[in-house]
């Protein structure tokens, strides 16, 4: 079994090879110096090569000399320069598919459905300096052992070196789906550091970005033929993601074999929605806000309205145009009922139509999710909507455990695959303090901070039968960003963000002192790339592998 | 000089809103109804000194520059474009005339700066008309003038270009509350870049903080380059590109007291020392100790040998080696967090104790008396932490100033003792509180200091709390830390910025509003009050390249109140 060969391989795997994260699934390395020609060369065997695994190819030969990350050692690279000298020297890497297989693009592998994406792959680095390989059964393998490759080789004196050849890794993630969602609704995000975060997800192997793209706060997608949305809904017209800002973040993602899952969330956190249409929102601007939403401010779709459903069905479609991943969000979460009982149309059409708040939420449901279902969409939806309201969902709907881990149970039960985003392990915001206004004593809701030692210490399949546990499609972390800006991205998700990425690429269980020195790594490695991740720990601890422990 | 319609602008301000984007509020303000702008080939004119410090002019040349590059539009629905036709017809403002008061002793800024509180003047006058073309700036002193300055700037928004206030004219009388308003800054855990202090450092003077309180070295490293032992930094700093040379010292400090601030640097001794051990093995007991946390309160354990002779001396000389080097009248020798197991484990130190025949705590008063007498020697005031007046009850010279970390209800023991003090209780203004646990294989650790501080929460904090009013004048002022375990350079301004700006204000306007209502009223924390301010500033601070967070989402920020608790 795939858990017990890798704790074997764990004793002997963690202390030369620092760096890799996620920890590849089965590794063998050795100890001799390797250095890295000047001349250094990455080739892909084979006709047609697609353009975006060339120009990962060429990424990866920046970072190979852009990186200058000496080790992380008390002495740092000064230590490994006396083995510099009868080093052999590595000039190529070559990246083949395996026999059989065929060429297709990164973005296109990275697209599929999570159950179809193979990333495995198997990298070959021999210390004598003949040429390394890296074989896979797909272009996304291969860009993963490049993302591996890339991650071996620290820098001292203008020398690029390891000091653990000869490597062997045969690697394959323990679940499909890998995430980070970003709320760009709250405070806006320009393109750029969306394009620096899906950077830096690559890096860790992360697969899929969730992004929570509107809310009550701002609505800044532009969206064709429903451009009245965030014409009066952004926050102002330069925050604004256009059609071609989608483009060029899909496919920036795509060819960092990253998929897009774009959320449309409804029926609630859609207040903003009545700034174009007013007559579409119940209880907009309601106070207190509080009786009336989870946080300011108040305002929901109108769903009992045939014609609030018939417009967010094809707005649903419309977006199906812009984002050409299988998974869509539609949301559902934190639903306000008071919101409907002070809205005197819903009322009126409850009445009218002799139904059911709840009876008309699943013929909501149930029509715009058709409209994604045409498309060939799979709707993906926060845990209320099998757990707190009666609709009715497809089989194939994949379900976001937000609230609490305890709630992953209730919900493997009720069958649904479901990805793992608990806020009592994930939620990057926690620990911000409270920040509505006029409220000194308020503390964040989810108080404490989630440290990466908490989000990694998260057993995927607890509580769950076999059966159930073949339901998780893997997990993310989550940044709500109330409190969040381009300011303050990368400290508040770099590196935690990182730990559920080796928690589902690698598998639960791990050791967390001997993951804290190759998480040092990965952060000083991103600050390399100008990812500002924060420091965990003092240098001197990050120098001194485990001498920072609590128990040290 | 106020006609009859002024007047009448001036009391309907008291019933509106006032100043929204001046942070600290002044401590008196009037202001009007009335559109003004700056003319475009607006100036800053110093009148009567015919050979203004150089400091001076290059204070007068940045809020000239930030007037120009400041592009800050009003924090409302619609932006500036709902003031484009207030503005199209406002009164031109063409100069700033800025004069020290008749018989005011013409110094740099730094000099100023670097008196003692007692001597120190940051009082100003400013005057913005909205009938004439010239404002005016007056002080008795020229960071009174900086400060007045820095007011200024505050004043303007941006709409196409075009800067203006819609609230002349403006009548400001300021002067603090209190004469120690901090930052203190935590460069040993992990480094800071010269570059990041700098850019603190102006942040810090926009919201007129008075003192960078610099922790400079700890156990986990020692970057600071001192003349009499350079092997210190040599071998405890990280690396030899992590030290602070004499020459970035003096740059920094330099850098700070043009800006109105004074650097109190603080030697934290005799714990909080296993950096010198790198160079100095001979002064440690217990170094890097196992389990650490028997030694001290978070590794590496070590602390100086304070029963040693040698080390006294040691000690002395570096004490005296960085204070010569420094200007300014204040030093802080630290204190906090000795630990006696690591000194009753050592054999050296029991050794010394035993053939002087003396205790760990005479010990420990003789070294805290030697550090003392030095920073005394050296003409400058002496700091210590809380714990050693209060839990250790080491006798200190009288005019030592206490800084209280532990919690706010220390302060009022300290009071007791009749020593002066500055706050920085840890329940209120640390900045590194709520992040989690930074220990390794600590899986459900918690900050220790846990929950996070707000701006809020900080901005609640009432200096007087627990004191007579005879024990007000032991109050000195405040300081917000940073303690930088999980800080670096990568996140220096989201930590700490907006929020220092709060204590900022909590030691600058004190306990009263310029309305004469107390400043922690009713809704002091609304989105209608501090906050609509706060958020001005934070908007200002970003615009100036400084990555403060945001506190509420961009929504709450144009709906003043909205996203309060109870709204």
């Amino acid at each position: 079994m795939k858990l017990v060969a890798l704790a074997v391989f764990l004793a002997t795997a963690y202390a030369p090879v620092q760096a890799l994260w996620p920890l590849p699934q089965h590794i063998e390395t050795g100890s001799s110096t390797l250095r890295l020609a000047p001349t250094f060369q990455i080739t892909v065997a084979g006709h047609g090569v697609p353009g975006d695994l060339v120009a990962a190819a060429s990424r990866t030969k920046q970072y190979l000399f852009g990186d200058k990350l000496e080790r992380l050692v008390v002495g740092r690279g000064a230590v490994d320069a006396p083995s510099f000298g009868h080093a052999k020297v590595l000039s190529r890497l070559t990246l083949s598919l395996e026999r059989g297989a065929s060429f297709a693009s990164v973005t296109s592998e990275a697209q599929k459905a999570p159950e179809d994406r193979d990333e495995a792959y198997h990298l070959v680095l021999p210390a004598d300096g003949s040429a390394a390989t890296i074989t896979a059964n797909s272009t996304l393998g291969l860009f993963r052992g490049l993302t591996t490759f890339s991650q071996l080789w620290y820098e001292h004196d203008n020398t690029i070196y390891t000091v653990s050849a000869p490597v062997t890794i045969q690697d394959a993630p323990a679940y499909p789906y890998r995430g980070l969602m970003l709320d760009t609704a709250r405070n806006y995000f320009p393109v750029s550091d969306i394009k620096r975060t899906l950077d830096a997800m690559s890096w860790v192997k992360i697969n899929q970005f969730h992004w929570h793209i509107v809310d009550s706060q701002s609505f800044p997608l532009e969206i064709p033929g429903f451009t009245d949305l965030a014409q009066k809904g952004a926050y102002s017209s330069s925050q604004v993601y256009t059609p071609n800002d989608v483009r060029d973040i899909v496919s920036y993602a795509g060819e960092r074999g990253i998929d897009v899952m774009i959320e449309i969330d409804t029926p609630g956190h859609t207040a903003i929605i009545a700034e174009a249409h007013p007559e579409y929102v119940a209880c907009p601007g309601a106070t207190p806000w509080a009786t009336y939403a989870n946080e300011p401010p108040a305002g929901q779709l109108r769903f009992a309205d045939a014609k609030v459903t018939d417009y967010i069905a094809k707005l649903f479609t419309a977006v199906t145009a812009m984002f050409p991943s299988k998974l869509f969000s539609t949301g559902g979460d934190e639903l306000n009922t008071n919101c409907y009982s002070i809205d005197e149309p819903t009322q009126a059409s409850l009445n009218a139509t002799g139904r059911t708040l709840e009876q008309a939420l699943d013929a909501f449901t149930q029509e715009t999710h058709k409209a994604l279902e045409v498309k060939g969409k799979t709707p993906v939806v926060w845990e209320e909507m099998v757990l707190v309201h009666n609709v009715t969902l497809s089989k194939e709907t994949k379900v976001l455990v937000w609230i609490s881990s305890a709630n992953v149970k209730a919900v493997a039960e009720k069958g649904f695959q479901l990805i793992h985003a608990a806020s009592d392990y994930f939620y990057l915001d926690c620990g911000g303090g409270g920040w509505v206004g006029n409220n000194p004593d308020g503390n964040s809701w989810c108080d404490p901070f989630k440290t990466w030692q908490h989000s990694y210490s998260f057993d995927p399949t607890a509580n769950l039968t076999a059966e159930e546990s073949k339901l998780v499609l893997g997990g993310q972390h989550l940044l709500w960003t109330e409190q969040s800006s381009p300011q303050n991205l990368d400290p508040i998700v770099w590196p935690r963000a990182a730990s559920s990425a080796e928690l589902f690429w690698s598998g639960p269980g791990l050791n967390i002192s001997t993951a804290l020195p190759r998480l040092h790594d990965v952060a000083y490695r991103m600050r390399q790339r100008g990812v500002n991740a924060i420091s965990l720990q003092p240098e001197w601890c990050a120098l001194r592998p485990g001498a920072c422990d609590l128990t040290a | 000089m106020p006609s009859r319609v002024l007047v009448f602008t001036w009391l309907v301000f008291l019933f509106g809103h006032y100043g929204w984007a001046i942070w600290p509020i002044p401590r008196s303000l009037l202001t009007g109804t009335s559109p003004v702008k700056l003319s475009p080939d607006f100036v800053i004119n110093l009148q009567g000194l015919s050979n203004p410090p150089a400091d001076l002019a290059s204070a007068i040349s940045r809020t000239q520059s930030r007037l120009h590059s400041d592009s800050l539009e009003r924090l409302v629905l619609g932006r500036g474009s709902g003031d484009a036709q207030a503005v199209e017809g406002a009164h031109l403002l063409s100069s700033l005339t800025a004069s020290l008061q008749h018989g005011s002793p013409v110094r740099s800024i730094a000099e100023e700066t670097t008196l003692a509180f007692d001597d120190k003047s940051e009082s100003y006058e400013l005057f913005i008309p909205d009938d004439r073309a010239v404002a005016t700036l007056v002080a008795n002193s020229t960071l009174g003038l900086l400060r007045g300055l820095t007011t200024f700037e505050q004043l303007w928004y941006d709409y196409k270009g075009t800067k203006y206030t819609l609230e002349a004219p403006i009548q400001i009388h300021d002067e603090p509350a209190f004469p120690h308003r901090g930052f203190s800054f935590d460069t040993s855990r992990n480094f800071f870049p010269v570059a990041d202090i700098h850019r603190t450092l102006d942040a810090m003077s926009w919201v007129k903080l008075s003192i960078l309180y610099w922790h400079i070295i700890d156990s986990q490293s020692f970057p600071l380059e001192v003349g009499a032992f350079p092997e210190l930094s040599q071998k405890g700093a990280y690396s030899p590109e992590e030290i602070y040379t004499r020459e970035d010292v003096n740059n920094i400090v330099a850098y700070a007291n043009e800006r109105g601030i004074d650097v109190i640097m603080e030697l934290d001794t005799p714990g909080h020392t296993t950096a010198i051990s790198a160079a100095h093995p001979e002064h440690i007991a217990c170094a890097a100790k196992s389990p650490w946390s028997k030694y001290a309160s978070e590794p590496p354990a070590g602390q100086l040998r304070i029963a040693s002779p040698s080390t006294l001396s040691f000690a002395r000389t570096l004490f005296s080696s960085v204070a010569s080097a420094l200007p300014g009248t204040m030093m802080s020798s630290g204190g906090d967090e000795v630990n006696l197991p690591c000194w009753e484990e050592d054999e050296e130190t029991m050794a010394d104790l035993v053939q002087r025949n003396i205790t760990i705590a005479d010990a420990l008063n003789e070294f805290v008396q030697t550090v003392q007498g030095v920073i005394k020697e050296h003409g400058k005031t002496p700091f210590i932490k809380s714990d050693m007046v209060l839990t250790h009850k080491v006798p200190v010279v009288n005019d030592t100033v206490v800084v209280v970390w532990q919690t706010s209800e220390d302060a009022a023991a300290v009071a007791n003792i009749s020593l002066r003090f500055i706050h920085q209780p840890s329940n209120y203004f640390y900045l590194d509180c709520g992040a989690g646990e930074w220990l390794g294989n600590d899986i459900l650790g918690n900050s220790w200091c846990d929950p996070f501080k707000t701006w809020q929460r900080a901005y609640s904090f009432d200096p007087y709390a627990n004191l007579t009013t005879d024990q007000y004048a032991l109050v000195l002022g405040g300081q917000m830390p940073l303690w930088s375990e999980q800080s670096s350079a990568e996140n220096l301004d989201p930590i700490v910025w907006p929020r220092l700006a709060a204590g900022a204000e909590v030691f600058w306007t004190g306990s009263t509003l310029p309305d004469g209502s107390p400043r922690l009223g009713m809704n002091a924390t609304s989105g209608t009050n501090a906050l609509a301010r706060l958020h001005e500033l934070r908007y200002r601070l970003v615009d100036r390249g400084v990555k403060a967070i945001a506190l509420q989402p961009k929504w709450c920020v144009l709906r003043p109140g909205e996203c309060d608790l109870d709204a």
